[in-house]
């Protein structure tokens, strides 16, 4: 249990991965390394700023994620019978949520170091699995690992790892459970709805 | 008595028609247990940690939890040597050692400070290397998510654990009710991740199991875990790059087509 404390940071990270303005050609290492060494940068910079650690995060990491295959991935079978709207709207409301629940906790990451141990082949040469270790002082390295593929446009995460607990398995059940009893559309409201939730709550916390 | 056959039947028939987890064959008594564990948690076990770590000074609590760890390394000496870990038993030995002593019965955590790793073995993980499958998942009263296989290590920390030397009663479950509110308390960061949750019991449970064939496979697992809840016609969803969701390695043992047989085969 102790390690879903880091999924926090495995999230951002791994959005954050999913970001910069690294070349197409960079290797997946490559991209990691760069990637965590700014967003830990950017965490130290604002430590008392969440908000804005969120957004410029999330700036950085948007373009190396692919949102939408790890949205298919996360709604698992129902995603092929949703129409292009649906599938659109999922998408959007998933990264919503993820950049709201992940990249705003990451102030407390601010002494975190992150270790790149190598990366794993996956079944094809378009697939590659980058193994991390995060460091905090005084605590257990966490094992944090970025799922790669290959795209026309370069590397792009589309799962990331914490301590062996996948983020797109973890939501797949949940997200199947809500398909089956309200539809594709209801798991689209559900996730809008717990956004705008937050939201509300952000503002009425800030007046 | 009949009638409780018939539930027990009932109940097994649930369990195999709507699998939602292909380890979790006794769902349908475990998320009552959720339940009452939640309760427990909530009038009991949280506040008291919530006060914990809000009234205690953080060096007490770092003792604290300093103090039972140090127990669990103990156990991680055998749980590590049984696997031939003879390294991790050594630094395990070693970090016992200091900590007992120069830490003062393990309040102070010297071992580390002077790098010698901690390991992160069990029981479970143990009988797990030696391909003794998890059986179905639990969910055990006051004891929060397990699997039969990984019971075993809590079984073997009450039979042989320091509880056994307690005199009198009493002081056995301070000692029991002083770990559990240091349990509680390292995982209170997470309650707001659980609360945003749809489905928290299987938030809860594909999380523990998950992880539990990630630390058997020594972070390493062969492939991800077969829970069942993926695309049941092994097609991936998304078209882009087929076939990633089974297996990432070649020492994948069963066929990728049959989910059913390779989830009664392969265990977390």
């Amino acid at each position: 249990m102790k390690s879903i404390k880091f999924w926090f940071v495995a999230m951002s990270l791994a959005l954050v991965a999913g970001s910069s303005v690294a070349a197409p050609a960079d290797a997946p290492e490559q991209i990691v390394r760069s990637v965590s060494r700014d967003v830990l940068e950017i965490i130290r910079k604002n430590d008392k700023d969440s908000a804005r650690v969120r957004d410029q995060v999330d700036a950085r990491v948007a373009p190396l994620a692919n949102y939408n295959r790890m949205t298919a991935l996360a709604v698992g079978r129902h995603w092929r019978n949703a129409t292009p709207e649906q599938q659109q709207a999922l998408v959007r409301e998933f990264r919503q949520m993820l950049v709201r629940t992940y990249l705003s906790a990451l102030t407390i990451y601010k002494n975190a170091r992150v270790d790149v141990k190598g990366s794993r082949g996956g079944n094809s040469s378009d697939e590659l699995d980058v193994r991390t270790e995060v460091f905090l002082p005084g605590q257990k390295p966490i094992p944090l690992d970025f799922s790669f593929e290959k795209t026309s446009a370069g590397w792009k995460v589309y799962d990331i790892a914490v301590d062996g607990i996948s983020f797109i398995n973890n939501h797949r059940n949940q997200f199947n459970a809500i398909v089956q009893k309200e539809g594709i559309d209801g798991l689209i409201k559900n996730l809008s709805g717990r956004n705008a939730a937050a939201r509300g709550n952000k503002v009425a916390s800030k007046r | 008595m009949r009638r409780l056959i018939a539930c027990l039947f009932a109940l097994a028939l649930a369990g195999c028609a709507t699998p939602s987890n292909n380890y979790d064959p006794l769902e349908s008594i475990n998320r009552p247990l959720y339940t009452l564990n939640k309760g427990i948690d909530k009038v009991a076990l949280r506040p008291l940690a919530q006060t914990w770590t809000t009234v205690t000074p953080e060096p007490v609590q770092k003792g604290v939890h300093n103090f039972f760890e140090n127990i669990y390394d103990l156990f991680a000496i055998p749980a590590a040597a049984l696997q031939g870990k003879f390294e991790d038993a050594g630094n395990g030995l070693g970090r016992v050692l200091l900590n007992t002593t120069v830490g003062l019965a393990g309040l102070f955590d010297v071992a580390t400070e002077l790098e010698i790793p901690k390991s992160d073995e069990d029981f479970g993980q143990t009988l797990g290397y030696w391909g003794v499958p998890s059986g179905p998942y639990l969910m055990l009263p006051g004891l929060g998510p397990k699997t039969v296989r990984d019971s075993v290590d809590s079984a073997i920390y009450f039979a042989a654990g320091p509880t056994t030397y307690l005199n009198p009663e009493s002081a056995r479950y301070v000692f029991i009710g002083v770990n559990a509110m240091d349990k509680r308390a390292q995982l209170l960061p997470f309650d707001k991740t659980l609360a945003e949750q749809y489905d928290e019991y299987a938030f809860v449970r594909d999380t523990y199991l998950q992880r539990r064939w990630f630390k058997v496979h020594d972070g390493n697992p062969p492939y991800p875990l077969p829970m069942g809840n993926d695309d049941p016609d092994g097609k991936d969803p998304a078209p882009a790059a087929p076939k990633k969701e089974q297996g990432s390695q070649p020492v994948k043992p069963a066929d990728p087509a049959k989910p059913s047989v390779k989830a009664r085969a392969e265990q977390p």
